[in-house]
């Protein structure tokens, strides 16, 4: 992100050029008979009904501020446990990749069940935030500099004096870094969670109230000062981060959960922590309902979605819904991460071949991946319609822009000597691209891959939610119209475990690959 | 920030004062009681507004706190989670969930006599009576496509030959041809929709045959029994207060601009557009919230058409004869 003056200026020409485009296609009706106004209408009636918003605005700041101060919290305190003790890490792990994989639209009903008042939305944004905390800071811990942590060892100094004043500080521009992605997760689930669960004050309940006026103007400035508000929270680590450690860093997304080496452990300790992993989800599941103590008909364990799901009187028709359900969304779901990988991949190239294109294009990029999707659906079904396309449309927008960061950087990291080999031979700048650059960079294709199985699905569920009436989206919603809470948490686990399940073979066919071409996983 | 705290400081001094005025109430502290509401605060409310604002609660003895509902709030969940004391519900939902799961709700009483919510269309492309939807795109919102369905039922229409789409209350899509009709408040779409210079026409579920209540007061059988005295005061002070409302539908809505209304994004004219449109669907001449033997009768039968099976039980009318 150091860019010189000159690269500044093409940047404001070109988000100029862009505000002009809308400007004129919003002014003439362009998009759907007027479902995309003008950039100006917009600002002047956010100017109008600015009144409303510091309310507003501020409900949903208080959320995800407490939600980012606890999932951090949370994050930095198990990463340091994690990066101290592998037994730990490892017997997290299943808790690790369901909080990495699950699709927020499909706990948020739960949440609203089991917590009252600001508290789903305080969590929700705080699972958003723990999963990118906790792994910076184990990232950060165990790439502390040996040598120092060596000499407080000689000193006679304990594991805790190496954390303390050693590893702690190299960590720091590894936990600043994930703190600065963390910010805007949290301002997306505290919208997300005040989308559906009620109450007077925040963004979202704004933006529900206002649906109903049909006035896609007043839609659109909400979404912008949500956009707003997230793009803002991402500046300020930014500068935080530039003006403590003295540079910037690229964007980096860490897409795989931690890992240890269990391979020096006896075999009955190995299958224990299995066990253990797989159960502990479980557990915490449980307990968490327990503590709650919300009443059994709301609230079913981990046990209670068995007994509705195969043995009570309404399980068969239960079993049909939900295959029903999932035979609708699961092929969208693959197509779409499919497309929106294939997006992400010509976009990583295009931007080797073609960079001030795709640099043009980056800003509107930005901007769909901090609009609240609840947001940017109700005006997508006006251009799209309400069919596959808009689901598709919907899943590319939410997995493009991760799987487009992690490719690009991994085309960045393809050593330039072995790029120059086919170019003294005279090949053209795509047959160095094929022979060199697309093999090179395999190991981020799938580190790309694992971070969207868990977004497309959440895209696939939110166009089902909002518009199209289909699949395990509509079936959640319906079931919370029907007060049908065991379909709920069904559907809830579900999607989580389908989740961790995609995400586990992805990690398989990954290590098979990669292992085999002689690679090693990228973080 | 909070409202409530507002609100309750108000309900002080209100109290206060009618202590001075030597109500009957003097002396006994005020029971605090939460009420769910069924969606975000509109002139659907009015009436326990009025009862809040001007002390008809607290000179019942109740400290009211107030939940506000909304599309994606379910108002049952919030009183079997022991949230709030009392519900505003829709029928069909609570019925089928005390037959199906065993759900332990009484209702015991009625805002709406006749359910606000119908078919809403566009003047220019006009869906006049249930067969006109064959063949067409109708959005509604999944918590009610119980209803729908019963209603397609009862005048001989196969569900399957209308295209049911998700409904967002947003009715954009409509303005726009995107689909042919909503289901929604009948009391308030049309006027959102002639803000935008287009003219809609709309009829009622109600006038064909599928003849249920909305904005049923519902209390879990725990509620009812532990809280009964209180379940009465509630029902007489809100009764007082839509009295109070529709005495001049025009006069309240402008004053809770600030209050009740501040940052839903609506107009004052829309809700007191909405006002006058309701008083027709609210009023019986057993007086308001009232249940008849006759309107529970209509309701069964209506929802037995799509095969929620409630009984008679499910009703308690005996609250409001203590009124």
């Amino acid at each position: 992100m150091a860019a010189e003056p000159k690269g500044h200026w093409r940047g404001l020409r070109n988000a100029a050029v862009l505000l002009v485009i809308w400007e004129i296609v919003g002014r003439l009706d362009l998009v759907a008979g007027g479902a995309l106004p003008g950039f100006s209408e917009i600002v002047i009636r956010l100017y109008e009904d600015w009144g409303d918003y510091p309310r507003h605005i501020w409900a949903t700041v208080y959320a995800s501020t407490l939600g980012f101060l606890i999932g951090n919290a949370l994050g930095i305190g198990a990463g340091v446990i994690f990066a101290m003790s592998p037994t730990m890490l490892r017997l997290f792990r299943g808790v690790n990749i369901a909080v990495f994989a699950l699709p927020p639209i499909a706990i948020a009903p739960i949440l609203v069940l089991t917590l009252s008042g600001m508290a789903p939305r305080i969590a929700l944004a705080a699972l958003g935030v723990y999963f990118v905390t906790m792994t910076a800071t184990v990232i950060g811990l165990s790439q502390a500099d040996s040598r120092a942590t060596d000499v407080i060892r000689a000193y006679g100094g304990s594991r805790w004096d190496a954390l303390r004043l050693v590893r702690f500080r190299g960590a720091l521009p590894s936990i600043l870094a994930g703190l600065r992605v963390a910010a805007p997760n949290a301002v997306l689930g505290a919208i997300l969670a005040e989308f559906g669960g009620g109450g007077r004050w925040g963004l979202g309940a704004y933006l529900l109230g206002s649906l109903g006026r049909g006035e896609p103007d007043r839609l659109w400035g909400i979404g912008l000062v949500a956009t707003l508000i997230a793009g803002l929270s991402y500046a300020v680590f930014a500068i935080l981060a530039s003006r403590t450690l003295g540079a910037t860093r690229a964007v980096t997304l860490n897409t795989a959960v931690p890992e240890t080496d269990t391979g020096n452990r006896s075999l009955a300790v190995r299958i224990a922590l299995t066990l253990g992993t797989i159960a502990l989800p479980f557990i915490m599941w449980w307990g968490f309902i327990k503590l709650t103590g919300v009443p059994e008909l709301i609230s079913k364990t981990p046990w209670g979605v068995v007994q509705y799901l195969f043995l009570g009187p309404t399980a068969e028709s239960a079993q049909t819904r939900l295959l029903a359900a999932l035979s609708e969304t699961l092929p969208i779901t693959f197509v779409g991460m499919a497309a929106g990988l294939l997006f992400a991949f010509l976009l990583a190239i295009s931007s080797r071949l073609f960079p001030r294109a795709v640099e043009a294009f980056l800003p509107v990029a930005l901007v769909t991946q901090t609009m609240p999707l609840v947001a940017l659906t109700p005006l997508l079904v006006l251009i799209l319609g309400r069919g596959t396309s808009l689901t598709l449309w919907v899943t590319i927008s939410v997995t493009f822009f991760p799987a487009f960061v992690t490719l690009a950087q991994g085309l960045a990291l393809v050593p330039r000597s072995a790029e120059d080999v086919p170019r003294a031979y005279g090949a053209s700048r795509w047959t160095e691209m094929r022979m060199v650059t697309l093999p090179a960079s395999l190991p981020y294709l799938f580190a790309a891959t694992r971070l969207t199985v868990p977004r497309a699905l959440l895209g696939v569920m939110i166009a089902e939610w909002l518009a199209t009436g289909k699949g395990l989206g509509n079936l959640l919603n319906q079931s919370r119209g029907f007060l049908d809470y065991g379909m709920i948490w069904t559907v809830a686990a579900v999607s989580v475990l389908l989740s961790v399940l995609f995400y586990q073979v992805v990690v398989l066919v990954e290590k098979r690959v990669l292992k085999r071409l002689g690679m090693t996983t990228a973080e | 920030m909070s409202l409530i705290l507002d609100r309750r400081r108000f309900l002080g001094t209100a109290a206060a004062s009618a202590a001075a005025a030597s109500f009957p109430m003097r002396g006994r502290a005020a029971t605090p009681f939460t009420m769910q509401a069924a969606w975000i605060n509109d002139a659907e409310f009015a009436g326990y507004f009025i009862a809040i604002d001007e002390g008809y609660y607290a000179a019942e003895g109740l400290d009211v706190t107030y939940l506000s509902g909304g599309p994606d709030v379910i108002p049952e969940s919030t009183i079997i989670a022991g949230r709030a004391d009392l519900a505003l519900t829709t029928p069909d939902t609570t019925i089928k969930a005390i037959v199906d799961q065993g759900a332990p709700f009484k209702i015991i009483g009625a805002q709406y006599q006749k359910n606000p919510i119908g078919i809403v269309s566009l003047v220019s492309n006009p869906i006049n009576e249930p067969k006109d939807l064959i063949g067409k795109t109708l959005a509604v919102p999944p918590v009610n496509v119980i209803s729908v369905n019963a209603m397609l039922a009862l005048n001989g229409i196969d569900p399957a030959d209308v295209n049911i789409v998700p409904y967002a209350y947003d009715p954009t899509p409509l303005i726009q041809g995107e689909i042919d009709a909503s289901l929604d408040f009948t009391t308030n779409v049309p006027y959102t929709i002639s803000q935008q210079g287009v003219e809609a026409t709309s009829f009622l579920l109600y006038d064909f045959g599928f003849t249920i209540y909305n904005d049923t007061v519902v209390v879990t059988e725990e509620t009812l029994a532990t809280k009964r005295a209180e379940l009465v005061s509630w029902l007489r002070a809100s009764r007082k207060g839509w009295e109070e409302n529709f005495k001049d539908p025009n006069l309240w809505p402008p004053k809770w601009k600030d209050t009740w209304f501040a940052g839903t994004g609506r107009t004052i004219e829309n809700e007191i557009f909405f006002n006058n449109a309701q008083q027709p669907l609210m009023e019986s001449p057993a007086g308001f919230m009232a249940m008849t033997e006759e309107g529970i009768e209509a309701n069964l039968r209506a929802l037995s058409e799509v095969g929620i099976k409630g009984t008679r039980e499910m009703f308690d009318t005996t609250l409001l004869e203590e009124i």
